[in-house]
């Protein structure tokens, strides 16, 4: 439905007829929503004026970056921000970027290689926001979920502008937290079910060190891109080894010999796919890593800050193999294939191959947590895949699942997903029987609890009645209940 | 007032006191903050009782004013804002529930000090990212809480670290646990599946562990906290590297946290670094003739694995940064050894506390700010103290990068005599026109305490009135420690 024509009016007085649109014809192509109308700010004032406006209609909206994650409402105004696309500053001295919410992480990334800086990139790909909160390949050494954000110039869900942190006392990005109690507890960004209510207009995010080369020297031609070297003191391996128990020694001791720059615990499907360059090539080359393999594995990247702690690095890191008794994939270590690995695996550009690609469609079990203890966990839920892979309902992939450290091993991210092909009902609902009832078992076990999507009472219940608080938290900040809803809400 | 009997009613006799001598040990400290005198100091033994005392405050509307660590204490959090408030003291909740060397991680209840935590974490091969020399009577969780800044940086992902997930009662006597912890189930199930309560997220869309702290005891009362920790190193080298030019150490350090090359990692001038080794005033400037005017000091850590191979690498690496910097390394400054100060800063501070053994107090005027201010508003501060009368030469100085090298914990300390009007009123004077002068010069006061909370709160209207809605919730009657923060 759309607005009404006095509300439109206003919108468009606000952004300009140019950066408004509610033509039926045109809504669909935005996630398929019969939306109110799609506006696109150019700055924070913007923002606060249609948030405003949005109040005072009692209108609901949706702030939208890059859309990855999206499905929305009906009826809503869908805030598009892909007009505030602005890189600020990187600060060099004290490792951050401030940037605005549609900056992609390819471009952010690519000016941060060139000096010597890059930071946590979500497993999703270079193509999302840079600024949303996330979790990916970079995690062992750049954190992630929430933990890189400083400070936020956030349009809260009434309208208001606040800067978190340092930014609102002294006008520095620096520091997220404070004067006294951190307001980045509701903060917490923007990946469902963590919806932040209100519009994150600009952030600081934390950069770390990048020991590789200012820009990658790509050759070749989609799909096929080739580096015409690995990259000085940058080696990438996969490792298999004879059971999770060793595989994990080995990424534990990993982390707290703090010796590599990304810890993936692809499993060798999801390596195939990232090689591969169409499906039939996948299904080959899987096939053959599945015979090379000694059992689970995980794929690393260390990067040396110069050649003395490149060559510590390496000593180290097969020594801890062999003592997991771990072995490299031989044909993994050819240098074609693993400088492209690096690059892959840095700029995060193999998403879509590892999920979309075989199957078309994926559904996928994710947690961020203590590591050994989800692993547990997921050695069931990649059992119960195996009678749906022996029913053809998903593609092989041997009941794999995957993850990997954060943070030097401290903690980690564990996910198990199955590929399918959407168009084959009984596989969807075999996929989602699976789903269901490993996420059960995950809480009846008091292993953890998965909290996207519908979350029963139960589960609520048991969770410190978290939802409770979530709700409380943004009745405070949205009387006018205009503002999206995340978590339990969802 | 709250009738007595309905206190000892829950802690149990003996627990209770209003005897003079012990209300007055809380009625102040060693900031200027006003005198209030508690009606009673409770000391509860288990978090039930934690519940029922705020059950009974939010009936009674009795403010509770937590405290955790041992005397002295120094910013004024912990003298009520309010006449008629109940100290809850819980330097009695003493159990390590567990130190779990795999995980990196311990649990403790908020009474433990790094005294008593850190031989258990030894024993494990296992230590804390601890702050510059607490005393010995520092709650580990009181000091977390507080956001004090930690010795480690690299080590420091997020302002809120080392915190992994603590237990707690909201103000309104609702519990709630943060992070892994929150469920599935009670700690009992998720300790036999094998969880240990690591991760900080969630649950769910707030991280409300956030909240409970740098708020001074408003928000709620912690009864356990889980801490991360780090593997105890095979082998360290530590090292000075000293200038009369502070911007070459702090070019060096940032270049230290930004490779990963070092564990403990900060700068401190000659005043401090002779205040920590003194033992008298004849001593001190018998140490601090010796040094430079600036020290910082770097520990290069070996774990498990070629631990040489590492230390020699960086000490390579370190070489030729130095080089281009124009710095020397070395193994002492002055009287002082790197291998002494290491010692030292691995462990609370001995008796009598290094901020008391100069002159008997210390007023403690600390920031967060970037490498681009800090030169200026060190001078400044230099300046200020010139004009008021106190020496700059007397200031103490201590710069602590933080998370990970965004930022750094500059900290001033004035030492003076608390018997001499003139000295107390003139570190008073100076302190006050800092806070407002080094506020305008980008100082950010991320951990207000005293009477400057209120300038400071007051530069930040959005953030205060966020605050205020937030605590709301959490406290609907106002029972925690009201008066401080901006509450
Ligand atoms: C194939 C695939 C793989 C993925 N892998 C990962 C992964 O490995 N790791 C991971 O973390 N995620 C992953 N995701 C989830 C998600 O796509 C990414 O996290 C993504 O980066 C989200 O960013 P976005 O900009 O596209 O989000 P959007 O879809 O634009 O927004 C996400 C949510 O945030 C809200 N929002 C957007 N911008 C703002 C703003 N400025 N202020 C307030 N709220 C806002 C939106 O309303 C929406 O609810 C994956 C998704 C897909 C489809």
């Amino acid at each position: 439905m759309a607005l009404s024509k006095e509300i439109y009016r206003e919108l468009e007085d606000i952004v300009g007829e140019e950066f408004i649109c509610s033509d039926p014809a045109i809504m669909p192509s935005y996630h398929g929503s019969d939306l109110g109308a799609v506006v696109l700010p150019e700055n924070t004032v913007q923002v606060q004026a249609i948030v405003k406006t949005c109040n005072r209609y009692k209108l609901q909206f949706s702030a939208v970056a890059t859309g990855w994650t999206g499905s929305f409402k009906k009826d809503i105004v869908y805030i598009d921000m892909r007009r505030m696309n602005r890189i600020i500053e990187i600060n060099e001295k004290n490792m951050y970027a401030v940037i605005e919410p549609y900056v992609i992480t390819a471009e952010l990334q690519a000016e941060c290689f060139k000096k010597g800086l890059h930071f946590n990139v979500k497993g999703a790909g270079s193509n999302c926001s840079a600024m949303l909160r996330g979790h990916g390949h970079l995690d062992q050494s750049t954190s992630g979920d929430d933990r890189n954000h400083l400070a936020i110039e956030w349009v809260t869900p009434e309208g208001e502008i606040v800067r978190s942190g340092a930014l609102g006392s002294t006008d520095e990005w620096f520091c997220g937290d404070g004067p006294g109690p951190s307001i980045r507890a509701i903060l917490t960004s923007a990946v469902p079910p963590g919806v932040t209510p209100g519009v994150f207009t600009k952030a600081a995010i934390k950069l770390y060190h990048w020991a590789g080369p200012p820009k990658y020297d790509i050759q070749g031609l989609s799909p096929k891109y080739t580096l015409p070297e690995v990259p000085k003191n940058m080696m990438a391996r996969y490792y298999s080894f004879p059971s999770v128990e060793k595989m994990w020694q080995a990424e534990i001791r990993l982390g707290e010999n703090e010796i590599c720059m990304e810890l993936m615990g692809f499993n060798v499907s999801m390596v195939a796919a990232n090689i591969a360059t169409c499906n039939e090539d996948d299904e080959r080359i899987f096939k053959r890593l599945n015979k090379e393999k000694k059992g689970p594995g995980f794929f690393v990247i260390i990067a040396g800050n110069s050649d003395n702690d490149f060559a510590f690095k390496k000593k180290a890191l097969e020594q801890i193999v062999r003592e997991a008794e771990g072995e490299s994939m031989k044909s993994l270590e050819d240098p074609e294939t693993e400088g492209i690995l690096i690059a892959q695996c840095t700029r995060v550009t193999a998403s879509i191959r590892e999920t979309f690609r075989a199957g078309g469609a994926f559904s996928s079990i994710p947690i961020m947590s203590q590591r050994d203890l989800t692993i547990k966990w997921a050695i069931g839920a990649g059992e119960a895949k195996l009678p749906l892979i022996k029913a053809g309902h998903i593609v092989d992939d041997g009941g794999a699942f995957f993850g990997w450290g954060v943070e030097q091993g401290h903690v980690g991210k564990t996910e198990i997903f199955c590929k399918f092909d959407p168009a084959n009902e009984k596989a969807k609902a075999a996929v989602e029987k699976w789903s269901k009832e490993q996420g059960r078992r995950a809480f009846d076990e008091s292993y953890f609890a998965l909290m996207m999507g519908e979350v029963s009472d139960d589960i609520k219940a048991n969770m410190c009645h978290y939802d409770k608080w979530w709700i409380a938290l943004t009745r405070a900040f949205d009387p006018n209940d205009v503002a999206p809803q995340g978590g339990p809400l969802v | 007032m709250i009738d007595k009997q309905k206190l000892v009613k829950i802690v149990g006799t003996g627990m209770v006191s209003d005897r003079e001598e012990d209300l007055e040990k809380y009625s102040s400290d060693i900031s200027f903050v006003n005198r209030v005198r508690p009606a009673y100091v409770v000391k509860p033994g288990t978090a039930g009782e934690v519940q029922k005392l705020i059950d009974l405050a939010n009936a009674t509307k009795t403010p509770l004013v937590p405290v955790s660590s041992g005397a002295p204490h120094f910013k004024g959090d912990t003298v009520p804002g309010n006449g008629g408030s109940i100290i809850v003291d819980l330097s009695g909740m003493k159990k390590v529930e567990f130190v779990d060397r795999a995980r990196r991680v311990a649990m403790v209840e908020p009474g433990v000090t790094f005294e008593e935590l850190i031989p258990l974490c030894t024993k494990e091969g296992l230590r804390l990212n601890m702050p510059l020399l607490p005393r010995k009577s520092k709650s580990v969780t009181g000091s977390i809480l507080e956001r004090e800044p930690v010795l480690m940086p690299g080590y420091q992902w997020d302002m809120s670290d080392p915190l992994a997930c603590a237990g707690l009662y909201f103000g309104n006597g609702e519990e709630f646990r943060t992070g892994q912890a929150a469920g599935p189930g009670t700690l009992k199930d998720q300790w036999k599946v094998g969880a240990v309560q690591k991760a900080p997220y969630g649950p769910g869309t707030a991280s409300l562990h956030r909240l409970i702290q740098g708020a001074q005891g408003t928000m709620g009362i912690v009864t356990w906290m889980s801490i991360r920790c780090e593997v105890l190193p095979k082998m360290q080298e530590p090292f000075f590297s000293a200038s009369h030019d502070l911007d070459q150490l702090l070019d060096l350090m940032s270049w230290l946290i930004r490779l990963r090359m070092v564990t403990e990692c900060f700068i401190l001038n000659n005043t401090n670094l002779a205040a920590i080794f003194a033992t008298d005033m004849e001593d001190y400037q018998r140490i601090k003739e010796t040094l430079p005017p600036y020290i910082l000091f770097y520990n290069i850590a070996g774990y498990d694995y070629f631990p040489e191979d590492r230390i020699a690498a960086y000490i390579k690496d370190i070489a030729v940064m130095n080089q281009r910097i124009g710095l020397d390394t070395g193994k002492s400054a002055g009287l002082i050894s790197a291998d002494g100060l290491l010692k030292k800063i691995q462990k609370p501070c001995d008796e009598p506390y290094w901020k008391l053994c100069l002159k008997g107090a210390s007023q403690d005027i600390f920031f967060l700010t970037i490498y681009d201010h800090m030169e200026r508003q060190i001078a400044a501060m230099k300046e200020m103290s010139e004009e008021i009368g106190y020496s700059p030469t007397d200031l103490g100085l201590y710069i602590q990068p933080i998370v990970q090298g965004t930022g750094y914990h500059c900290e001033f300390n004035l030492f003076y005599d608390p018997y001499s009007y003139t000295e107390s009123d003139r570190v008073k004077d100076l302190s006050n026109m800092a806070t407002k002068s080094l506020m305008n010069m980008g100082a950010f006061f991320s951990r207000p305490y005293g009477d400057e909370a209120n300038w400071i709160f007051n530069r930040d209207a959005a953030t205060t009135d966020a605050l205020r809605r937030i605590k709301k919730i959490f406290d609907p009657n106002h029972v925690m420690n009201p008066g401080k923060v901006c509450f």
